[in-house]
Parts: C-alpha cells; sequence; structure tokens
C-alpha cells in the first residue's frame, strides 16, 4: 500500500486487481444494475487514488477503507436517485453471477471465499426482523427513517433492531473466529 | 458530557455504522460523537459488524474496460505529474489552452513552470487530502457526478454512455459507452472536448462485441461545452469528420 501512496501506478493497478471484483459485487448488490455499479465502482476507484495518502494502516484493513469507500458512493447514488428502480435487498440481490478467472483462484481468494460463507452465515443465524433492517439500510441504502415507513415502525424499533443484530453479528463473527 | 444530548443520540451509533443516517444526521451525530466518549465507544465496537458486511457479497467481476479506463485516468494523472513543465509547453501550442494555463497560473503566483507544478499537486493531491475513511471524506470530495450521453439514434440506434466526472472537473472524466456497434479494422472511436468553437481531441477507443467501451477524457472540463464522439479512420483526425454520433452536454 505504501507504493500506492507514493503514487505508483502499478501498484494501484495491482489493489484494483484484488479489490476491484469486490468493490464491484458490492455496487452492483447495492444497486442492482451492472452500468450504474460499474460507474460507483469507477468513481470510488479514481477517488481512492486521488486520496491515497488519507489510508491509515492502522484504522483498519486496506480492503475495508476500499469497500467503505464503495459503499459510500453507491449510497450517494441511491439517495441522488441515479438509480431509478431500486431494488430491495435480499439475498437474491446479485443475479448474474461470474466466476473469477482461472489466475484468480488462489489460496486468497478462497480464504475470501471461506470468510465471505462466515459472513452470511451469522447474517443468516439473525432474526429475520435484525437481518431484514440490516440489509435495507446497509445494503438498500434506504436511511432509518425510510425504513420505519416501509415496515410501518416506529424509528426506535428501527434503531434498536440495527442495534441489536449488529451485536449479534459481531459475537456472531467473534465465536466463529475463536 | 451534555446527558441530554445523549439520550438523543444513545440509539445513532448503529444506524451511524450502517450508514442508514442522513447528511444532516451524521454531522449531528459525528459533532456529539467527538465529546460523548460512550457513544465513540459504541460505534467502535459495532463497525467491525458493519465492515463484515460487505465480505459477505460473492465477488462479481467487472467489465475489463472499467479497469482499462480507470488506468488512463491514473496515468494521465501520473504524466500529469510528472511531466508538468512539459505541459505547460505543450498546452502553450494550443489556443484557449494557454489562457487557462495562464488563469491558473495567476491566481498561484510563482515563476510559471514552478507554478504550475505547485498548482498541479494542488490539484492532484489537494482534491481529496484530510482525513481517512469514506465518511470522513467532505461533502466536496464525495460529490462526483455522471452525466449521461445523447445518442444520434439514428446511426447508433442500441447505443448508451455516460461521463463520470470526479469531483473537480478540472481532472477531466471518464466516457463509458454501451451497445455500440465494433468498427471496421479501419477505423475508431475518437473523443473529443469541444469548448467555444475548439474541438480538442482526447483519446481513441475501439468496443468489443459486446458493444462495450471506454475512454479517458483528460482535459480539464470545468469551461467546456461537450464530450463528443465521432467515428474516424484508423489513427484518428485532427478534426472531427463528421457530427457526434454521441453527445455528453455540460
Amino acid at each position: 500500500m505504501h507504493l500506492v501512496q507514493d503514487g505508483d501506478p502499478r501498484a494501484f493497478e495491482l489493489l484494483y486487481d484484488r479489490h476491484g471484483g469486490a468493490s464491484f459485487a458490492l455496487a452492483y448488490r447495492m444497486v442492482g444494475d451492472r452500468v450504474t455499479a460499474e460507474d460507483i465502482s469507477q468513481e470510488a476507484f479514481l477517488s481512492i487514488w486521488r486520496s491515497r495518502t488519507r489510508y491509515q494502516a492502522e484504522r483498519g484493513s486496506v480492503r475495508t477503507w476500499v469497500l467503505g469507500i464503495v459503499h459510500h458512493r453507491a449510497i450517494d447514488a441511491l439517495r441522488r436517485n441515479l438509480v431509478h428502480e431500486r431494488r430491495r435487498s435480499s439475498a437474491e440481490g446479485i443475479e448474474e453471477r461470474h466466476e473469477a478467472p482461472e489466475r484468480e483462484r488462489t489460496d486468497v481468494e478462497a480464504a475470501r471465499r471461506e470468510d465471505a460463507r462466515h459472513v452470511r452465515s451469522a447474517l443468516g443465524g439473525l432474526p429475520q426482523a435484525q437481518s431484514r433492517v440490516i440489509e435495507l439500510a446497509y445494503f438498500g441504502g434506504f436511511s432509518h427513517s425510510q425504513i420505519a415507513e416501509m415496515l410501518e415502525m416506529p424509528i426506535g424499533t428501527v434503531k434498536g433492531r440495527m442495534r441489536l443484530g449488529l451485536e449479534k453479528l459481531r459475537q456472531g463473527l467473534a465465536e466463529k473466529v475463536a | 458530557m451534555n446527558v441530554e444530548r445523549h439520550d438523543i443520540h444513545a440509539e445513532d451509533p448503529a444506524p451511524y455504522v450502517l450508514g442508514a443516517l442522513t447528511e444532516s444526521e451524521v454531522r449531528r451525530f459525528e459533532s456529539h460523537v467527538a465529546a460523548c466518549a460512550v457513544c465513540r465507544d459504541e460505534v467502535e465496537r459495532l463497525r467491525p459488524a458493519a465492515d463484515a458486511l460487505p465480505r459477505s457479497v460473492e465477488p462479481v467481476n467487472p467489465a475489463a474496460g472499467l479497469k482499462q479506463a480507470l488506468m488512463a485516468v491514473v496515468e494521465a494523472d501520473v504524466r500529469e505529474r510528472d511531466g508538468a513543465s512539459e505541459t505547460v509547453a505543450a498546452a502553450s501550442k494550443r489556443p484557449g489552452a494557454l489562457a487557462r494555463m495562464r488563469k491558473r497560473l495567476s491566481a498561484g503566483g510563482g515563476r510559471p513552470a514552478l507554478a504550475w507544478a505547485s498548482a498541479s499537486c494542488a490539484l492532484f493531491v489537494g482534491v481529496l487530502a484530510g482525513g481517512y475513511g469514506a465518511t470522513q471524506l467532505t461533502a466536496e470530495e464525495q460529490r462526483g457526478q455522471t452525466v449521461a450521453a445523447k445518442i444520434d439514434e439514428e446511426r447508433l440506434p442500441s447505443g448508451s454512455g455516460s461521463l463520470v466526472v470526479p469531483a473537480s472537473m478540472r481532472d477531466g472524466g471518464v466516457l463509458r459507452v454501451h451497445g455500440l456497434p465494433a468498427l471496421d479494422s479501419n477505423s475508431v472511436y475518437q473523443v473529443w472536448v469541444r469548448r467555444g468553437g475548439e474541438m480538442i481531441s482526447q483519446s481513441l477507443f475501439s468496443v468489443g462485441q459486446d458493444g462495450e467501451g471506454a475512454a479517458a477524457v483528460t482535459d480539464d472540463l470545468e469551461d467546456a461545452d461537450a464530450v463528443l464522439i465521432t467515428r474516424e479512420d484508423i489513427g484518428g483526425a485532427k478534426a472531427p469528420s463528421e457530427n457526434p454520433v454521441l453527445t455528453v452536454p455540460l
């Protein structure tokens, strides 16, 4: 990452190779449209390139930093109504999947797929009322007040379910690591 | 710590880390968190769970053109950074560009080449300089925009396109197209920036069998009128030889 921060384009290309697929997948999951998802990924990676000196390792992994920026941009796109037909968050959010190229089927890739299964398992272990508000917020880009209106429940209930769900998810992930 | 304010924000850490607060709510909450250790601890406690959520999504491969377009802009940035003084010389050969360059230089003062290098670095690093993480980017940095293209439907009936412009329009953008017909081996698509009556060539590109393509727009778009595409002979043209098949009005 320090080479990226020094402005080395080849290092940045490697960073894209490592995190571009996950970034696009997250944007695609959120907006449900390939073209918009690619625009979001493009904007996010340009932003990453131009703000590369801001990354601080002590604040988290590169992947978390990159995906955080993509997530923020996707929410921004959703709230700017760039996506006219919002896709409600669901387990079937991604309709079109592609296998990673042969060269990417490395140990790292296998570990990431295993990690993805763990997170999905922990998320799937939440009560549906909690996972629903978390998915609507994180992947759907809806604000807490929009979710409250959508589910016809008080805002306080929505926030409470988010907190309980995240708390259980945190515990579930910790147990899997232990 | 103001207890009443904590009561107001006590349930905000979870929607905050999930991105479910509105912009104004985020500002108010971040202001509160700066003075409230309880909420700060709660944010730090819940954040790893929220950060894990994108890891649940299976990777999906984006189009190859995405990487090509991205790297074209990155390489252009690097060229601008490394060849700042040469940029002044090259730009001075182009009517209009020199005036813009002088305008920038006069704002920065100092010797021309040095001042341009300084201005260039300021644009390069300064656009998104500062804190860390998506939630810490400023509103200016977050902005960016996607502008839809107008297509000549008679000549490109199934075409579409858009221009992705970063927060600073001075940094150019990336033009992406879909559904364009692949041209014969003696032709290419050429991208132009129109500013006043001037047409400035940007890049050449071709599309694959799927009709997808992308091209870098490296010029300053701040005072440009439009970004356009024409079809030209291989190697490109000095001036457009036909009316644009695609136009992005700015």
